[in-house]
């Protein structure tokens, strides 16, 4: 990927308290803004400020990257003792770029110097005494960085002093002033270096486009996404890393006739969006995995009652509370499986910023078309990881999809649950004249009423399952997708959620060392897309099937729905899967084939 | 077992990388660590010039692949200046306040280029070339086929000199008592000497005084260089050429006994048990003269710090320098030195 154009990418690392997630901020919209294609991942500490080590990645393309890179080309310290340990990260003839006069008296090894490797080349600037000098206050250390990162690599400074001033926008006008200023001194500073190592910043391929794009999060994907899609009312119970779309949503859904209710807790989200679902509202509300296993029973009772709601999961490091700050796929089975009762629902899980956004909006329309629960399944790598994004010119979703009461107007009592060519019932809202019907998590009847008897389960059994066939080829949306070498190949590669940029890069990766393969990312993971997998995996030679998590949970969903071997490549550490993990799992794999 | 001995060299020129070598070879199991105010690993000095020729990456100037470092366990600190040495406690600070222990020390540290001071307030207006990154400053305010004013004419700068003039630049030089430096030039061999520099191809000034150096006029040449008699010469870029006075500030106070240079005996030891000192830093007692002198040159000081790691380990060897260090002129008429051969 990105032979020929810009591929850089930068880390920002220092403690909570020094503005590292901040610069990063300001260094990817700026970038962004520019032109430059960005994905960007920030780590930070579950603790809420003064300790804790903070990490922002951005990588800056000119060509579409899918995942950030092993390796950065560029780090920024903003204190060394968390950013020692990362120094590795930074590749051959890449810069480190750090604090040359810290005030504190340091141990042997205790300075960023004592680090950095011959390969690397290293950058020390009187950070804190430029941000004191101009600004009377260290605080601005993060911004003078940024200004010198600017000199340095010759990007235009304007594009840094707008994001500032829209950054500040809300503080006292000093605030806007003093930054710009300690940014304008790291400039001056940074353009006076002689640059030794080879990071090369090329123009941006499409400058055409930068007044479209824009610099979306997984999480403010979504919050798009439900507003496009006439998201009506959302519940929600703060919890890492899903409050984010909670936040954003109080913020920006009240704008759009919509309400937002912070509830008591998740068991209350959940009931109160079922309930408003029954009213006909679109309706959501989001959590992580220890939020959406208190959900599991109501989201039993609207598959039962069959009620339109949207659950936006985003997963994070478990089981329990776990690593509530860690990245982790591990919620598939909660998702898909979750709950009493044979309680199938629709799952889906986005792969990019892009596809969170549109997963989110046609959630709602699946919801109601198919009158389930519909779980969208984040994590915290996506929910957190910013892109840039062209927001489509017209809104794609579907504003209405419910299969009304004027579907049926037969005689006699209304038949909320009756069975369908399609297995999909004619839905009356509360109030409509002819409606009247009973709703019970009881297994019922079609016309609601309460019935254990065997012909009768088994049967409604089967419509509720065999109703959702239908999202499987819901319009304008992509289930799932092959990507690489067409017909027979030595390896593939089937991923799902955020793993899947990474995915991508490996496969790119083994195909220019000559491997045959190809890489099917699966959108909708309940139902699953049985038939096309099959088809994929009858072309590959051996199946891979990288996660982030302990179990390989995908993998045992495809090999147990399927009944085909797969080799499962998991990693629980809580951090993204590396590019060269995968891609060392597909050679060896090549090469046993070969073999 | 003990801790690993900690062998501590501060500069990564030939001196103290002659120096590291020799100590990995003799004492397998010890820590070196170089220290050096530069950016770049260990690159040939006598290589800069190569930039006029088309070198503009750094990686092609180094001595040793970048793995050397890892494959002789020998770590590499660089951008570190040192600014105290503590014989007593036997540690060195840093500028950037870190505290390092040794248990032995080698100072290289070399020279930097000498400027007199009555043109000390124009250093902003003139280049260098004292590493690659004033090698390729320079290069880059040189236009192609300008003029390089040089002050002096050390050996260092003669042997860029020469360089320019082969490719397409006007070198003019205003000779002083530092031309031809470190050589001693006897007053009777002078003229043929500077002769033999406008054979090469230079444009010698002879007897001028500069005392100025200012911006050119518009449209004219970047830098005009004034002199005590109110003559003047134009040039893209001015350069000091004054020879090399020894980097030794970091060890006043540190307990040895400094003249110029740190003061050491033929062994290279010097008057700290735990000290010794190559290269250009250094100052070496000479029984035959019975004064302290010093030693210039690529293979002078390479030899120095491999000897003074010698010693470092046990030998008791004492530095003698290479036996010819006359200035000569060649078939061509040009200026030939030992101090170029590398």
């Amino acid at each position: 990927m990105n032979k020929n154009g810009t591929d850089i990418q930068f880390a920002v690392i220092g403690s909570a308290g020094d503005g590292t997630i901040a610069a990063g901020d300001i260094l990817k919209r700026a970038m962004a803004g520019l032109g430059y294609k960005v994905i960007a991942f920030d780590i930070y500490p579950a603790e809420i400020r003064g300790f804790g080590k903070c990490i922002s990645r951005v990588r800056i393309t000119t060509e579409q990257a899918y995942s950030l890179k092993r390796h950065s080309d560029v780090l920024i310290s903003l204190d060394d003792s968390y950013a020692i340990p990362h120094v590795g990260e930074v590749r051959d003839y890449g810069a480190v770029i750090y604090e040359s006069s810290p005030i504190a008296r340091l141990p042997e090894g205790g300075h960023m110097t004592a680090h950095v490797k011959p390969s690397q080349l290293p950058y020390g600037m009187q950070v804190r005494s430029i941000s004191e000098r101009v600004t009377a206050s260290a605080r601005s250390r993060n911004i003078v960085v940024l200004g010198y990162l600017a000199g340095l690599y010759g990007i235009d400074p304007q594009a840094f002093r707008e994001i500032i001033a829209d950054k500040f926008r809300t503080k006292a006008q000093a605030v806007t002033v003093q930054n710009t200023a300690a940014f304008d001194a790291g400039y001056e500073v940074g353009q006076s270096v002689f640059k030794l190592d080879d990071v090369q910043l090329g123009p941006p391929v499409r400058k055409g486009d930068s007044g479209k794009v824009t610099m979306m999060t997984g999480n403010g994907a979504v919050v798009r996404g439900c507003i496009d899609a006439g998201l009506d009312t959302f519940f929600g119970y703060p919890i890492t890393p899903a409050t984010t779309i909670l936040e954003r949503l109080a913020a920006e859904l009240p704008k759009h006739g919509g309400r937002v209710l912070q509830t008591e807790d998740e068991i209350s989200a959940i009931a109160a969006t079922i309930g408003a679902g029954y009213t006909g509202a679109r309706a959501a509300t989001a959590t992580s995995g220890p939020g959406l296993a208190l959900m599991t029973e109501m989201l039993g009772l609207g598959v039962m009652g069959e009620v339109p709601s949207v659950v936006f999961v985003s997963q994070r490091g478990g089981p329990s509370t776990g690593m509530p700050t860690k990245t982790e796929q591990s919620d598939l089975n909660l998702a898909v499986f979750g709950g009493a009762g044979d309680a199938q629902r629709i799952v889906l899980a986005p792969t990019n910023v892009e596809g969170c956004y549109r997963t989110a909006g046609k959630a709602f329309e699946m919801a109601e078309k198919y009158q389930t629960p519909v779980v969208v399944l984040l994590d915290l790598y996506l929910s957190n990881r910013y892109e840039t994004v062209i927001p489509p010119d017209a809104n794609p979703f579907a504003p209405n999809l419910n299969k009304g009461l004027d579907a049926w107007r037969g005689d006699g009592e209304y038949p909320r649950f009756a069975d369908t060519d399609d297995h999909i019932s004619p839905r009356a809202l509360p109030g409509e004249e002819g409606g009247m019907h009973t709703v019970t998590g009881l297994e019922h009847n079609q016309l609601g009423k309460p019935s254990d008897a065997p012909e009768n389960h088994l049967a409604m059994n089967a419509k509720r399952h065999r109703k959702l066939d239908g999202a499987l080829s819901h319009p304008d949306f992509t289930i799932c997708k092959r990507f690489g070498d067409e017909g027979p190949v030595d390896v593939g590669i089937l991923g799902w959620g955020s793993t899947f940029g990474e995915i991508l890069e490996a496969m790119f990766a083994a195909q220019d060392e000559g491997i045959r393969c190809s890489a099917m990312k699966v959108v909708m993971l309940s139902p699953l897309p049985k038939e096309r997998i099959v088809a994929f995996m009858d072309d590959c030679g051996t199946v891979l099937v990288p996660e982030l998590n302990y179990e390989g949970q995908f993998a045992n969903l495809i090999s147990g729905a399927l009944g085909r071997p797969v080799t499962k490549l998991t990693r629980s550490t809580g951090a993204p899967m590396q590019v060269e993990e995968i891609l060392a799992e597909i050679r060896r794999l090549a090469q046993a084939k070969a073999a | 077992m003990g801790e690993a001995i900690h062998n501590v060299i501060i500069g990564n020129g030939s001196a103290g990388n002659g120096a590291a070598i020799t100590l990995r070879e003799r004492d397998p199991d010890c820590r070196i660590t170089i220290i050096t105010m530069g950016s770049l690993p260990f690159y040939n000095r006598y290589d800069l010039p190569r930039v006029f020729r088309g070198c503009y990456d750094w990686r092609e100037i180094l001595v040793h692949p970048l793995s050397y470092y890892d494959d002789h366990s020998i770590t590499l600190r660089r951008n570190s200046r040192v600014t105290d040495v503590d014989a007593r406690s036997r540690t060195i600070t840093f500028a950037h306040n870190e505290v390092m222990h040794y248990d032995r020390l080698l100072v290289c540290a070399g020279g930097q280029g000498y400027l007199p001071e009555e043109l000390s307030d124009y250093r902003g207006l003139m280049s260098g070339f004292g590493s690659f990154e004033a090698a390729m400053t320079t290069y880059k305010a040189l236009p192609a086929g300008g003029t390089l004013v040089m002050l002096g004419g050390d050996m260092i700068g003669l042997d860029l000199a020469r360089t320019l003039i082969d490719t397409g630049y006007r070198v003019v030089l205003l000779t002083n008592e530092y031309t031809f430096w470190p050589h001693r030039i006897a007053e009777d061999e002078r003229d043929g000497f500077i002769q033999a520099l406008g054979h090469m191809g230079i444009e010698v000034v002879d007897g001028v005084h500069p005392v100025a150096v200012e911006e050119g006029e518009a449209g004219k040449p970047a830098r005009r260089v004034i002199f005590d008699d109110g003559g003047d010469v134009q040039g893209d870029v001015v350069m000091p050429s004054y020879g090399l006075v020894p980097t030794a500030e970091f060890m006043l106070g540190s307990g040895v006994d400094i003249e110029r240079g740190l003061l050491v005996d033929p062994m290279l030891h010097t008057t700290d048990k735990n000290i010794w000192a190559a290269g250009d830093v250094c100052q070496i007692w000479s029984a035959e003269d019975n004064a302290y002198r010093f030693y210039y040159g690529w293979n002078n000081v390479r030899l120095m710090g491999e000897m003074a790691a010698r010693n470092v380990t046990g030998a008791n060897e004492a530095f003698e320098g290479l036996e010819d260090e006359r200035l000569r002129i060649d078939k061509k008429g040009h200026i030939a030195s030992p101090f170029w051969e590398h």
